[in-house]
């Protein structure tokens, strides 16, 4: 299967502070994966380096078999981008942004842009800087799909937004994946929302990534709860990837089956009584992993 | 696509540009009434030897309006896109970035030099109407250096604003006012005519240090 983005010992630095050290992934084509990573990870500098809006400090990044750094129009055409905040020009109109953007797009879709838009019932005339931005993200959707593209990438679209405007973004995002041949590339606070779109993941976290499958995620990672009277503290490990205390409950999170994570405890000289597996959402189970801080 | 580049950039620009034209028709319906009066208020010798030999040009207001013109209309046009990097929108389309700002630059010129030939317009029809046909021609190679330096600014400003680096902004900013002012230099008609020539052919150059500018916006580099 090609790849729609590549990225090769890709490392990046903000003076002396190291973003990624030695970053490596891919995508495939047509599948649809989430970026994860909490704030200050690197999400939103990771979409500009794949956009060529940052020229990173040493490694390289394709997207759609080009150089990030000088992707050719062309291949900018075939990518669906979504800035950080629903980024639009605001001083244009409704009508002023479509008239704008068709220009640019030999395969435009007005009927998807106006389906879209005309959802919110406003009228054509209606300036994007006196929209909330719910109505912002519907209009700066309608530009995307209108576009027709192959690959979409989009930074935090649930910044903002309220249950609606998520819900419906992302049953723009499912009929659009359905299309067959089309890659998603995501990153979202949300993390209960891509439970429901992703294929894959991407665990971002210090510099260091880990790429896995949605379902093989939620089926290999696990959370344990016990109860412990004292105050207990763990150090991640390679059993131990996830610790949590509140009151006298303790969760540990873990790839490794229940008995091992017992058989575990027990060396470290932590001796549970009643550990139950719980069953955990997709945001749970990036809590156990990311932490909460 | 170079007409949806233009319709945006002129749906920014509009409302700035007719204010502009607005004020900049003003200070020459200002100059007009000015000099008429002057004319029946006092002799038509006074006034030719105030032009003539102490060389006081009646149309002295006007001197900074075009530097002030040209400063406008880059802040109009660019200050939206580098306001949450929204440049970032136009950079991702399907054109080549050089294209792009090519003909950013070319409308906010183009509006510029409108403002600079209405207001040259007007100081030559009143000087040809009040003074010789010497005094008029004279106006326009005296005016020349204050159009130049609108030019200048608006290139200028337009860099300041897509530099993303505060120290580049400061360095850039004391280069293009330290050459504005060397336009505004010296009093007297044609003042500046000799050295005209050599300091126009700078011209290309303030003309595409903006590309550059606009290479380091898109590529963030901030040192």
């Amino acid at each position: 299967m090609s790849s729609a983005i590549e990225v090769k010992h890709l490392c990046h630095q903000y003076g002396s502070r190291t973003i990624y050290r030695d970053l490596n992934f891919t995508v495939p084509t047509g599948t649809i994966c989430g970026l994860l990573g909490k704030n200050g990870q690197g999400k939103t500098t990771l979409v500009n380096i794949l956009m060529g809006f940052l020229k990173p400090t040493s490694g390289r990044c394709l997207v759609l078999g080009e150089d990030s750094c000088h992707l050719p129009p062309l291949t900018r055409a075939r990518i669906g981008l979504l800035h950080e905040g629903h980024l639009a020009y605001e001083f244009l109109t409704i009508a002023q942004t479509e008239r704008f953007f068709s220009g640019f797009y030999l395969g435009w879709e007005r009927e998807i842009f106006f389906d879209l838009v005309d959802k919110m019932g406003l009228s054509p005339d209606h300036r994007i800087c006196r929209m909330s931005c719910g109505q912002r993200s519907q209009v700066v959707l309608g530009v995307i799909m209108a576009q027709n593209p192959d690959l979409l990438i989009l930074d935090d679209y649930s910044m903002g937004l309220d249950a609606g405007y998520r819900r419906l973004f992302l049953d723009v995002l499912k009929d659009f994946a359905a299309l067959g041949d089309k890659t998603i590339f995501v990153t979202s606070h949300i993390v209960q929302d891509l439970e429901k779109l992703v294929d894959s993941m991407i665990f971002i976290d210090r510099g260091e990534i880990m790429q896995t499958e949605l379902d093989s995620f939620m089926k290999s990672f696990h959370r344990y709860d016990f109860e412990d009277g004292g105050e207990l503290s763990l150090d991640k490990d390679e059993v131990i990837r996830g610790f949590e205390q509140r009151g006298e409950r303790i969760s540990v999170y873990s790839f490794a089956d229940q008995e091992s994570v017992q058989f575990h405890l027990d060396s470290l000289g932590v001796h549970p009584e009643k550990m139950r597996e719980k069953k955990m959402s997709l945001e749970d189970a990036f809590i156990g992993l990311m932490g909460k801080y | 696509m170079i007409y949806s580049i233009f319709y945006k950039e002129w749906i920014k620009a509009r409302y700035f540009f007719l204010a502009l034209v607005c004020l900049n028709t003003a200070v020459c319906l200002k100059i007009w009434v000015d000099i008429r009066q002057q004319l029946q208020a006092e002799h038509a010798e006074m006034i030719w030897y105030q032009a003539i030999h102490i060389q006081s040009f009646f149309y002295s207001d006007i001197r900074y309006f075009p530097l002030l013109s040209g400063i406008c209309l880059a802040v109009v046009q660019f200050v939206p896109e580098i306001l949450q990097k929204r440049l970032r929108l136009s950079l991702h389309l399907p054109v080549d970035r050089e294209r792009l700002l090519a003909i950013f630059l070319a409308l906010g010129l183009g509006l510029y030099t409108v403002l600079a030939l209405l207001d040259t317009a007007a100081i030559w029809a009143v000087s040809r109407y009040y003074f010789p046909v010497e005094v008029a021609v004279s106006s326009l190679t005296t005016l020349l250096p204050w159009h130049y330096a609108g030019f200048v600014g608006y290139l200028g400003m337009s860099l300041i604003l897509l530099e993303p680096a505060w120290s580049r902004r400061v360095f850039v900013f004391l280069v293009f006012s330290g050459f504005i002012s060397l336009l505004f230099s010296g009093s007297g008609y044609c003042r500046l005519n000799p050295a005209l020539p050599w300091l126009m052919l700078l011209a290309p150059l303030f003309f595409l240090t903006v590309f550059q500018g606009g290479s380091r916006f898109q590529q963030g580099e901030v040192t």
